[in-house]
């Protein structure tokens, strides 16, 4: 197997991040962030910053960078800072101090007064659910409340009313950051009316097109590089404040800006995960077929809503065989910071929910909760024509059981002063891919070049296109070379919704055949090593009858460079045909102490049906990380936001992620069924379905550990007490 | 004030250091060392791990004057030529994905094994509680050090 092909820059420090380049002259910016949750600023005292030491230039509300909001059909709009005096959560960057050296801005920010109108803030979801609002469309352009009804049935509440059995629980889920190793960062360097920006971002041809538009400034004039990107998860999607304020302070002063984020600013000044609360009413006849679901959801957003966890949308409109659904999304607008995509959106926080209840119900049932799993297991999408292109979720199951030792569970409940239980769900995640273009190049030694504009915020992308690139040309991995995080390279795109290793081998797929033509085509013309002759490729020669030469060979002989070609591809026609999905079986045990009540996952098994797995180890790696994401969100994390609106826990100390000695062992297994008919290549995208689940897997061994239902992630202490 | 250290086994210096830096920015910005990382400047992480006379330290939080006169050696000087058999391991056995916690991971598991050749999964997992790894999930990482334990 090949080697990750970052591992050794990443391993001998050389591999150079956002934060990692200090061009000559470079100054430093320091966000200042507001200390109330609502009001307006009506008075920015910054006398004091302007004359401590170093310090270059101060910019605030009444005396800002001009950036205009980004438009972009992906994202959206992207917020840009100090426009305005609102203030609309704790946390908001309201000022920018720019000096000689990171401390002396720092220290001088210190010294920035601000006055404010305070106003009421809201802060608590639970406080916003009665008057809540209906939530935007889904990703499907679905309404939030919708209905999918057998003949005859008059009401949701008819149909579970006439269930056998039935589950009517609530759930819920915390805020969560991304909390990505790498803060959010940049480096803003002008030269000759261009900007050159390091910054770790998800798509570097996006983060160059909101830079241009928030700074007007022509497209070609931005170039944005992310080689290496320290962990995104959703977080780096839309352009930071420090890539804002960075690029627009390095213009006014003509000198290269670094800017970051302390940690403590990324649980505030990105994004978060929203807050949900998730009620689910199951109907079941005695043999444990679904007759009635209904999924209510409520998800807390941005004072001026925007992103909302599309949990009802993500989970029970698709995963289940029943005759009646009926799901509902709302949103409660909040003083709280920003919301984004984050790892599964939806499906992470809406599988807890979903998944629980799922287990309420065997429960109720007396049934094996596998069971009543492969029981219900759908063919397509409630009140939807097209059939999952390629499901075996039934297999993850059975395998999984298997080897997970599914049957014993009933035998061993106690070691020692442990109680132990098992659990299980279901993960699923859609298969997406966006449109994406990609370079291949031939060059006279050789070797090849696969490149995109596309970001490997650590998934392993550089890696895969290196393979796909060989694949493509039938040539070792080790002769193709990648180049991503260039924003002018050809669109990537984002890398994001599990999408990238699909979109970039589908392109792939396009463009290689489209430059072997090319080499071709000089092989055979004038002056070329076979002209006028039938040839054909293979394995990186070219054969003529009789002949044959390398690929470097043919462009030395014809005193070329290079050959290149640029393929694309997006999404098309089996939209129309097929549903896309991929499909996932968690099983885990759990310990809780008997006397503390302390709770430790102590084995977890996934198996997966992603579609083709291209790097066996990358793609375990990224698995098992998501896995541990589930563990987190069930165990350890969650952002508590005081009722002022100021985070609780809004840093490394006390917003609790895993650590080593959290985690004991994790077996990953995949079934590995290649989905062409989702794409070319057959890979499914593996980064997020791996944490869908896993929390209700866990809360579930927990259930099944203490006899005690925990609906509220994270689990803590005081849940267990008896 | 000005600091003098040795860094990777170089002299070095650096000028007009403010009283109240930390060592881990003047080795990223000062001294042009950026492999050590700065996640979360409170000493929680482990990504700015590196060694003060052979002793591994938090660089965020030991203020650079601390190191007058003293030995550092980062992830960048881990290594002689090519890889140590720790950055070895952890590249063989994929225990990298974005890279960033990597530094620190690396720095660590060298002191670990430097103590103790042969440690058990639950020492490993100990010692190695410090470091904060958002991506992998830690078993690859513990790969890498067992391998690195075996091949030393
Ligand atoms: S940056 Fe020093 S411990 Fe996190
Ligand atoms: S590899 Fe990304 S934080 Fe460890």
């Amino acid at each position: 197997m090949t080697m990750r092909t970052d591992a050794p820059l990443k391993t001998s420090g050389a591999a150079r991040y956002g934060l990692d380049v200090t061009p000559p002259g470079t100054v430093y910016g320091y966000v200042v962030t507001s200390t109330i949750a609502h009001g307006e600023i009506t008075a920015m005292d910054v006398a004091a910053v302007r004359a401590a030491p170093g310090v270059l230039a101060v910019y605030t509300p009444f005396d800002p960078l001009p950036l205009r909001t980004p438009m972009s059909p992906l994202l959206g709009e992207t917020w840009v800072p100090l426009q305005d005096t609102e203030v609309t959560y704790y946390g908001q960057p309201v000022g920018f101090v720019v000096a000689e050296t990171f401390e002396q801005a720092r220290d001088a920010a210190l010294l920035v007064e601000v006055t404010y109108d305070r106003r009421p803030a809201r802060t608590s979801l639970h406080a916003g659910l009665a008057d809540a609002l209906d939530a935007p469309p889904s990703l499907h352009g679905e309404p939030p409340t919708l209905q999918v009804l057998a003949d005859g049935v008059e009401s949701i509440e008819d149909a579970l009313a006439a269930s056998a059995v039935r589950v009517d629980a609530t759930y819920e889920t915390a805020t969560q950051n991304h909390a990505a190793m790498e803060p959010h960062s940049a480096v803003a360097v002008w030269e000759d009316g261009r900007l050159t920006l390091y910054s770790g971002t998800q798509g570097s041809d996006l983060q160059a097109a909101q830079l241009a538009q928030a700074l007007d400034v022509e497209p070609a004039r931005v170039r944005a590089l992310n080689p290496f990107v320290g962990g995104a998860f959703g977080g780096k999607g839309h352009a930071g404040v420090s890539a804002f304020l960075g690029a627009a302070a390095a213009r006014d002063l003509g000198r290269p800006v670094k800017a970051a984020l302390t940690r403590e600013q990324v649980f505030t000044a990105t994004a978060t995960r929203p807050a949900t609360v998730q009620r689910l009413r199951i109907g079941a006849d005695a043999d444990g077929r679904l007759t009635a679901l209904a999924h209510d959801s409520w998800s807390s957003t941005t004072a001026t809503p925007s992103f909302v966890e599309p949990t009802s949308h993500g989970t029970s409109r698709e995963w289940y065989t029943t005759p009646n659904l009926a799901i509902t999304q709302k949103m409660v607008p909040l003083h709280v910071p920003p919301t984004t995509f984050m790892r599964a959106p939806g499906e992470a926080p809406g599988s807890f929910a979903l998944e629980s209840a799922m287990d309420e119900l065997a429960v109720a049932l007396g049934m094996d909760p596998v069971e009543l799993r492969l029981r219900n297991s759908s063919i397509a999408p409630p009140g939807r024509d097209l059939q999952w292109s390629s499901k075996h979720l039934d297999e993850c199951f059975t395998l999984g059981a298997q080897r997970f030792g599914w049957a014993q569970r009933h035998r061993r409940r106690v070691d020692r002063d442990w109680l132990v239980g098992y659990g299980t769900a279901t993960a699923m995640f859609p298969a997406l891919r966006f449109p994406c273009a990609v370079r291949i190049t031939l060059r006279p030694d050789d070797t090849a070049e696969v490149a995109t504009s596309g970001a490997d915020p650590g998934t392993g992308l550089r890696t895969v296109l290196s393979l796909f690139g060989a694949e493509a040309l039938a040539i070792p991995p080790e002769r193709v070379e990648a180049a991503l995080g260039d924003s002018t390279l050809p669109p990537g795109g984002m890398s994001g919704g599990s999408t990238a290793t699909a979109s970039v081998g589908s392109a792939i797929a396009v463009g290689a055949p489209a430059v072997i033509d090319a080499l071709v085509a000089v092989a055979t013309g004038p002056g070329g090593l076979f002209e006028g002759r039938e040839v054909a490729y293979a394995d990186g020669r070219v054969f003529a009858e009789g002949d044959s030469a390398t690929f470097g060979e043919v462009l030395r002989a014809a005193g070329r460079d290079e050959v290149t070609a640029i393929g694309t591809s997006a999404p098309g026609e089996e939209m129309t045909k097929h549903s896309f999905s991929s499909f996932g079986a968690q099983f885990c045990e759990v310990r809780v102490h008997r006397w503390t009540r302390e709770v430790r996952m102590s084995r977890m098994l996934g198996v997966f049906d992603a579609g083709r797995i291209v790097h066996e180890q990358a793609a375990r790696s990224q698995i098992m990380g998501g896995m541990i994401w589930g563990v987190s969100a069930a165990l350890h994390e969650g952002l508590e936001i005081e009722e002022s609106g100021r985070p609780a826990n809004g840093d490394f100390a006390s917003y609790l992620i895993p650590v080593n000695a959290d985690i004991p062992t994790v077996d990953v297994e995949f079934v590995r069924y290649p989905d062409t008919l989702h794409n070319p290549v057959g890979a499914r995208g593996l980064g997020e379905i791996s944490v869908v689940g896993v929390a209700a897997a866990i809360a579930n061994a927990v259930y099944d550990a203490t006899g005690i239902r925990v609906r509220r992630i994270p689990i803590v202490l005081e849940d267990l007490l008896e | 004030m000005r600091i003098e250290l040795t860094v990777n086994g170089v002299a070095r210096e650096a000028d007009d250091v403010w009283e109240g830096e930390s060592l881990l920015y003047a080795l990223r910005e000062r001294l042009g060392l950026p492999g050590s990382k700065n996640a979360c400047e409170q000493g929680e992480c482990g990504s700015c791990t590196v060694y003060l006379d052979g002793a591994p330290v938090c660089a965020c939080l030991v203020a650079a004057g601390q190191a007058q006169g003293r030995e550092v050696t980062t992830v960048e000087g881990l290594a002689g030529d090519g890889l140590d058999p720790v950055q070895q391991a952890f590249v063989e056995k994929g225990a990298v994905q974005c890279g960033f916690c990597t530094p620190g991971f690396l720095m660590s598991t060298k002191d670990l094994l430097d103590r103790d050749p042969a440690p058990s999964d639950p020492e490993i997992r100990e010692a190695l509680a410090g470091n904060l790894c958002r991506c992998t999930g830690y078993e690859k990482i513990l790969d890498a050090v067992r391998t690195a334990a075996a091949n030393r």
